[in-house]
């Protein structure tokens, strides 16, 4: 049955005011409200306010009485003031995120299609431990290699100069044998030369002494009777008797004579030198007769040869 | 190489951290991390290829400092370190660029570090410029040689008297001048073949010069030589021919080694056939170095006169040799034999 929806301003239940005003009055059901009010709604006069105003309420109560409100459905209802209330809460979920969206798939087209792996299918041992053993061996093998060379670099190193010290004393007697062969046969040739040559001077000297031996004998052939000849030219052979009486007898004899006639000579010339004193002395006799005198003591010749003297240079 | 100290090496850094970060735990005080650091240090670097990793110059400086350290045993771990590192070429010319030479000459009196000194020296010597090198230390082998203990141990003689070789080898005008021919007589009469083989080659490179082989007939050194020769061993008796080789080029000395009646020792040794071709190929010095020697006998009257009796022998053995260059020695030693003024 389709329930007329009345106005929300003009609905009764609704209350309106201050809330402690009034108490409530009861409420009236809609249902009652409505089939209360439905027959006269349709023969409605006047406005609704007034028509609410105007409308046949019920008599009052007889004394001692009172109008109690009675239920006479077939179904009793309890009544109470306070309305039945069942509260009913609904809440959001507080902060709930909003879901994410979810991923579009499309939708499946195509066949489906199942696969299963089994063992040994998707690794092999023996395959795949091929690389890291040749990785493996191969590096030992590179290591043990290059140690082996560096020994070997060593060992041809010694076995280069080994073979270079064969070589050298391969060739170097040889040599040296031949130097000093050389040097043996050099020396030798040399010591002959010098012998020849030695033996060309003594030669040459021995022809030279025998020439010049041959020259001095013939020049000196005639020499000694000339040496002899100028020997006695110069007097070297002498008459033993005649050079002595030449040198010893003769120097006496002159020296005799000589000193005979310087006796001779000096008595002259002391006879002059007295002549000449006694002539001075008359001359200078009256300053000097004291000097005169000592001087005459001392000797008569030293004064009269210095008073000689001065009176030759005073004369001449 | 065995490891001398106990200690187990330091763990290592991957790849091309491994030597820096080594490198850094030698300069830490203490004398077991460093031990340790040198065993991992000589582990990486004797592997193939990462032997030249560690020519920076820094390394080697810390190297050489280490080289003079309290510890012998860490200086017996460097030493073996530059043996390592002695092993590449490039190692070795580094070595002598940053002059290790002279603390190393130092190490020679160190009982631990001596015999691989020995070897690293010994390595050293396999460049022309290391043998140059090696010439500095002229001085001091010669003291050492003076001077040598009986006690020590033969192989460290015989790497000893290698070295010399090499150095003599290299100038031998200097040796002789440092009187190295009496110094090395008597290692000649030695007891160990070793050592008097060793000696025998140092001696051959000594009487290559002319001084030499003088020195050589004076000083008598010839008749151990001559007992070298009856050594039934190979390289002795290779050495021994050898110095008579060379000193009988002069005349004292051929009429010395006639006197010790060499000349049939070398005949036997120059026509001794073997059938085995390795045999012939080993002794084919020995085998011109004893013909040699007779050509340097045979020019003496005496000795051309007992070669000649020999004559046909030599003919026939000269004709069995296949062998070009025995074949032209002995030729030369035929015609000195037949030769007439």
């Amino acid at each position: 049955m389709q329930q007329k929806h009345g106005n929300i301003m003009r609905d009764p239940r609704v209350f309106r005011g201050i809330a402690s005003s009034q108490p409530l009055k009861f409420a009236v059901s809609p249902v009652l409200f409505m089939s209360l009010s439905e027959e006269p709604t349709t023969r409605a006069v006047g406005p609704k306010q007034v028509r609410r105003k105007l409308r046949a309420r019920t008599p009052e109560a007889v004394q001692g009485r009172k109008h109690v409100n009675v239920q006479t459905e077939s179904y009793l209802e309890e009544l109470s003031d306070i309305p039945e209330v069942k509260e009913t809460e609904c809440q959001t979920d507080a902060f709930l995120d909003r879901p994410e969206t979810p991923i579009f798939l499309a939708a499946k087209t195509g066949k489906d299609a199942a696969t299963q792996i089994y063992e040994g299918d998707l690794f092999d041992f023996e395959e795949e431990v091929q690389p890291i053993l040749e990785i493996l061996v191969g590096k030992t093998l590179e290591q043990s290699l290059l140690e082996v060379m560096e020994e070997e670099e060593l060992a041809a190193l010694m076995a280069q100069q080994r073979a270079f010290l064969e070589r050298r004393n391969n060739e170097l007697p040889e040599v040296h044998r031949l130097q000093e062969q050389e040097r043996r046969r050099r020396e030798e040739r040399e010591r002959r030369m010098a012998e020849q040559r030695r033996a060309l001077e003594e030669e040459q000297e021995v022809a030279e002494k025998i020439a010049a031996r041959a020259l001095t004998q013939q020049q000196l052939a005639d020499l000694v009777p000339s040496v002899l000849a100028s020997l006695r030219r110069e007097g070297y052979f002498y008459d033993p008797v005649e050079r002595d009486v030449e040198t010893h007898f003769f120097p006496r004899l002159m020296d005799d004579v000589e000193s005979i006639l310087q006796k001779n000579c000096r008595a002259r010339e002391l006879l002059d030198g007295q002549t000449l004193c006694f002539i001075c002395w008359s001359l200078w006799f009256g300053n000097l007769v004291c000097f005169w005198f000592s001087n005459l003591e001392c000797g008569c010749e030293c004064c009269s040869s210095d008073l000689f003297v001065g009176q030759r240079g005073l004369t001449t | 190489m065995s490891r001398d100290s106990d200690a187990p090496p330091a763990p290592v850094a991957f790849g091309r951290w491994a030597v820096p970060l080594l490198a850094e735990q030698l300069r830490l005080p203490g004398r077991d991390v460093r031990l340790r650091a040198l065993a991992a240090l000589i582990d990486v670097l004797r592997q193939p290829l990462r032997g030249p990793e560690a020519l920076t110059e820094g390394f080697l400086q810390q190297l050489k400092v280490l080289l003079e350290d309290e510890d012998p045993c860490v200086r017996a771990k460097v030493c073996q370190l530059l043996h390592v590192l002695a092993a590449h070429t490039c190692g070795r010319q580094a070595l002598l660029a940053a002059s290790f030479l002279p603390p190393l000459s130092q190490l020679l009196e160190d009982p631990p570090c001596r015999r691989t000194v020995f070897l690293l020296l010994s390595r050293l010597s396999l460049h022309s410029s290391g043998r140059v090198s090696l010439l500095t230390l002229l001085p001091k082998l010669m003291k050492k040689l003076q001077e040598e203990e009986e006690e020590e141990e033969d192989e460290v003689q015989v790497l000893f008297l290698s070295l010399l070789r090499c150095c003599f080898q290299a100038d031998p005008e200097a040796a002789l001048r440092s009187d190295a021919v009496a110094l090395l007589a008597p290692k000649l009469s030695n007891g160990a073949l070793n050592i008097c083989k060793a000696a025998a080659a140092a001696m051959m490179a000594l009487s290559v010069p002319m001084g030499g082989k003088v020195e050589v007939c004076d000083q008598k050194v010839l008749p151990a030589v001559a007992a070298l020769l009856q050594e039934e061993d190979e390289e002795a008796q290779l050495n021994a021919t050898g110095v008579i080789m060379f000193a009988a080029v002069t005349t004292a000395g051929k009429l010395q080694c006639l006197h010790l009646n060499v000349l049939p020792v070398l005949l036997k040794l120059a026509c001794d056939r073997h059938e085995d071709e390795d045999m012939r190929r080993r002794r084919k010095p020995l085998v011109m170095n004893s013909v040699r020697g007779l050509t340097m006998l045979a020019e003496t009257p005496e000795g051309r006169r007992l070669l000649q009796d020999q004559l046909p022998l030599l003919r026939r053995t000269s004709e069995e040799e296949e062998d070009v260059d025995i074949q032209r020695v002995f030729e030369t030693a035929i015609q000195v034999v037949t030769f007439t003024p």
